[in-house]
């Protein structure tokens, strides 16, 4: 028996889980460049206009490399990758490292509101339905999150644009964009708030719908829970009722709650790629987006490199939460 | 819209100047050849440009009070697309180009509304009598952002570096009777020239950029220079503040601007950001939180104009919709059965439905954005019986009473290609039902954008007919596009061609005169009518949405960004 936390094993532990990681990414990479390759397509196809002599494409698609046979491509890809080079986009015309550094930060910061969104409000909703199980509360919450849940997030987003810019453009929340106009002229609290302000809808349209789905999980969890053994005798000892839900029912229907962490980060990263079109917001959802559309090789490959890194990291995450919250669970 | 109502519109002092300084551009008509106007051009342009200073004179008296309310403010644009480079060498896309050409550099020369130079960093230029050699005079008060003057050495870079075969520049063409250079002083340069219609053009739309910034980096690299996307130096109206990827950028007024150019702009500052939802774009504009968007929406606009607090304009852009035949497939080999499927679209409805009130049916290359278009020329009527009998005639009849017509036992049946948006979908739809009233089947086939354009340029041309919509340009160089010789380039994906019109598409960009122009152009339109290799649809209009407090925004095919040194805000719509 060892530490449950701290201690070699679990830097052992993680560190074996980052050797793992290695062959996944290097097969994700390889799948997503196959992939994206052998999908007809030609990068300078954005620029199909009469006006545009071919010459000129072909220039660029010798800059680009294109032109070379696929294995010398990946060859190119991987030497230069290895090299921490991810090359120059094709269509922002900059290192892809810049790109990716630009966006990348507020993909994470609108990502991060929103697992705080989907698991904050998530797991409340799940937890007040469970105890008022079958009650008026329990069946409208029902309604309410089937409905949310059913909601594509494009759409959800729309109808929050179309709300807030009129019957509730009282509350003055920005619709679209990160930043307002004058961000750079106010102090360091006013652009705080600013970028607050504007994370409003986007994480709202990307949080609603999963929350929805972690209170449907949460309220099954609950209430398997709370028919248990324990929380019977908690009640039979006297225990205040608030005590006995928050503190016994609560924490040990949370345990697998936490295991889903892992599922959402890839799915909040998609769900990213609709909701920051939706809301001009500028991190790595649109990239991607236009950068698969246009066919920006080196752009897409770092991307869905980050997007795999950023997945595996998650899962680890979970999994280190999951034995957290869960003192039965050990590193062996 | 007019030049002398477009000044009104101004009643800037400052054009008032530059119309008495620069006068009309002396020596471009000498009548010496290439791009020289014609004396009764150069007569009009002078009288017009008296006319306006007059007019403009005028207002300045009646408006000189409200003069120095227009500056101040923000404005803040919003457009579909991000401004991806403001590298002049880099020019991808249309509001790129013209935030290059009119908002943060200057140019050789601007354009007239018909698309004739007139002065600009040049104030003047003169053409040998041979017509080999043009000499330009620059302003001498025209200054980088960074205090360094603007000199002849720049223009010469400049163009040294368009037709550098390393630089990937899009429109090569622009330049190539530009033979050779010559720098004279700080303020004179020379070119040698071959003759060439529209032989200034280029210079109208590409930014002069900076020697003394750029020219040490090796032609290869250029493209890719931080220069376009990070740290742009300009000499235009306003300065390069900062840049937002994927959201915005920011300039700010040049106070140093010369007053005969224009001066300061109106505004102090000018933010153009990306929004890439029309929804979203629609409502930012509701809320006050933009002020224009540079290409609204048609659908959208038409709800939008009943807003009081807001203002939808449209010009006529310089792009059509059509469907390409693949000529070397049947049934399309056969001119009578590609003129029989136009004869049977409804175009007027295709307009109705995709595009409102902003655009009209084409019936040729040309559009209404250009100086040589004749609205009278409507060779294609809706005419489904026409095309019915014609169908008949040329032995395609529903055999079988499937309601597809056949010749010889093979359906009239064909796959139509188009990208996934909203307009083309509707047209496609249209279309299907069209010709279906006729007894032809039409499938219509969504692709992106990246695995279409391959299909319909690569040598095998596995396509049968395909739905786009060209941008096109003022020299009308579609050579590209019909020419005997190119028929196995990308770009001649009918491969239907004709001698005649080879010639027509060479002589019209050797000739000098507008008038020759004007009937080479007709002709042209005339042919294609004819064989109806394409099947032209329609022309667009561009929608700018603004809120009314922006004023100001005076555009035509010249683009959008043109007159945006003139733009103001009401100061109580200022935020």
């Amino acid at each position: 028996m060892v530490a449950r936390s701290g201690g070699p094993t679990l830097i052992r532990y993680v560190g074996r889980r980052a050797l793992q990681a290695i062959p996944l990414l290097i097969g994700i990479v390889t799948l997503i460049f196959l992939i994206l390759h052998l999908a007809p397509g030609d990068p300078t196809a954005i620029w199909f206009n009469p006006s545009i002599p071919p010459e000129v494409l072909d220039r660029m698609r010798v800059n680009m490399g294109v032109d070379q046979p696929l294995h010398v491509q990946y060859v190119r890809w991987v030497k230069a990758f290895l090299s921490g080079d991810f090359g120059y986009s094709y269509t922002h015309f900059r290192p892809v490292r810049d790109v990716i550094g630009d966006a990348l930060p507020n993909t994470l910061l609108l990502g991060g509101t929103s697992l705080l969104v989907i698991f904050g409000v998530g797991c409340a909703v799940g937890s007040l339905q469970a105890v008022r199980q079958y009650g008026p509360t329990d069946s409208l919450l029902t309604f309410v999150t089937l409905f949310l849940y059913s909601m594509p997030g494009f759409w959800l987003g729309l109808m929050l644009i179309l709300v807030a810019s009129t019957s509730l453009s009282w509350l003055g929340l920005p619709v679209f964009g990160m930043t307002s106009v004058d961000h750079s002229l106010l102090g360091p609290l006013g652009k705080i708030t600013d970028v607050a302000q504007h994370l409003v809808l986007p994480t709202i349209a990307l949080g609603l719908a999963s929350a929805a789905g972690v209170a449907r999980y949460m309220r099954g969890e609950m209430l398997e829970v709370i028919q248990q053994d324990y929380i019977r005798t908690a009640r039979a000892k006297g225990l205040p009722e608030r005590t006995v839900i928050l503190r016994h029912a609560l924490r040990n229907a949370l345990i697998p709650v936490v295991s889903l962490l892992g599922l959402y980060l890839p799915l909040l990263f998609g769900g990213a790629l609709v909701i920051e079109v939706v809301f001009s917001w500028p991190g790595m959802g649109r990239l991607m987006y236009d950068g698969i559309l246009a066919r920006d090789y080196p752009l897409v490959m770092a991307a869905s490199f980050l997007f795999g890194a950023l997945v595996v990291v998650g899962s680890l995450i979970a999994d280190l939460l999951y034995a957290f919250v869960d003192p039965r669970i050990r590193y062996e | 819209m007019s030049w002398p109502s477009a000044l009104m519109s101004a009643t800037l002092p400052a054009l008032f100047l530059a119309a008495c300084d620069a006068g009309p551009p002396r020596g471009a008509d000498t009548g010496s050849g290439a791009d020289s106007l014609s004396a009764a051009e150069t007569e009009r342009l002078a009288v017009e440009t008296y006319r306006a200073a007059v007019v403009t004179a005028d207002s300045i008296a009646h408006e000189a009070n409200s003069e120095s309310s227009r500056y101040g403010g923000t404005i803040v644009v919003a457009g579909r697309n991000d401004v991806l480079t403001l590298n002049p060498l880099v020019a991808t896309d249309i509001e790129s180009v013209q935030h290059q050409a009119h908002v943060l550099f200057t140019t050789l020369v601007r354009s007239g509304p018909d698309f004739e130079p007139l002065p600009y960093l040049a104030r003047e230029w003169t053409m040998d009598p041979e017509g080999d050699r043009i000499t330009f005079h620059l302003r001498d008060d025209v200054y980088w952002h960074d205090g360094v003057p603007v000199t002849a050495r720049d223009v010469a870079f400049t163009w040294e570096r368009v037709v550098d075969p390393q630089v990937p520049f899009f429109n090569p063409a622009y330049f190539d009777a530009w033979e050779a250079v010559e720098v004279l002083d700080d303020q004179t340069v020379r070119f040698t020239v071959r003759p060439r219609s529209n032989l200034l053009y280029g210079w109208a739309v590409t930014a002069i950029i900076p020697e003394h910034i750029l020219g040490d980096v090796p032609p290869s690299e250029l493209a890719d220079h931080p220069f376009g996307t990070v740290s742009p130096v300009g000499s235009g109206p306003f300065r390069f503040v900062e840049r937002v990827p994927g959201d915005r950028w920011v300039f700010e007024a040049n106070p140093d601007f010369p007053e005969a150019l224009g001066g300061r702009p109106y505004a102090d500052r000018l933010v153009y950001r990306q929004i890439p939802e029309d929804a979203v774009a629609d409502a930012a504009l509701r809320t006050g939180e933009i002020d224009l968007i540079v290409d609204a929406n048609p659908a959208s606009a038409q709800r939008l104009s009943a807003d009081s607090t807001l203002v939808v304009a449209s010009f006529p852009a310089a792009e059509y919709a059509l469907i390409a035949w693949n000529t070397r497939r049947d049934p399309f080999t056969d001119p009578s059965v590609r003129r029989a499927l136009t004869l049977a679209m409804d175009r007027e409805s295709i307009v109705d439905v995709v595009r409102g009130p902003y655009g009209s049916v084409s019936s040729g290359p040309v559009g209404p954005w250009h100086w040589t278009y004749d609205s009278a020329w409507e060779p294609f009527p809706y005419a489904p019986d026409s095309a019915r009998a014609l169908l008949d005639q040329h032995g395609w009849t529903d055999e079988d009473g499937d309601g597809v017509r056949e010749n010889r036992g093979v359906p009239l049946r064909f796959e139509l290609y188009f990208t996934p948006r909203q307009a083309w979908m509707d047209v496609a739809t249209i279309v299907q039902a069209n010709l279906a009233d006729v007894g032809v089947a039409v499938e219509p086939m969504a692709r992106e954008q990246a695995s279409l354009v391959p299909l319909v340029t690569s040598p095998d041309r596995r396509f049968d007919a395909f739905l786009v919509s060209w941008a096109r340009d003022v020299p009308l160089d579609d050579r590209d596009l019909w020419a005997c010789d190119r028929v196995d380039d990308p770009m001649q994906f009918t491969g239907w061609c004709q001698p005649e019109l080879d010639a027509v598409l060479d002589s019209m960009q050797f000739v000098s005169n507008r008038e020759s122009l004007r009937r080479l152009t007709h002709r042209y339109e005339t042919l294609v009518a004819e064989a109806q290799p394409y099947t032209f649809l329609y022309n667009v209009e561009t929608v700018l949405a603004r809120r009314a407090g922006l004023r100001g925004v005076t555009a035509d095919a010249r683009g959008t960004w043109a007159s945006v040194t003139e733009w103001w805000l009401d100061p109580e719509a200022r935020r």
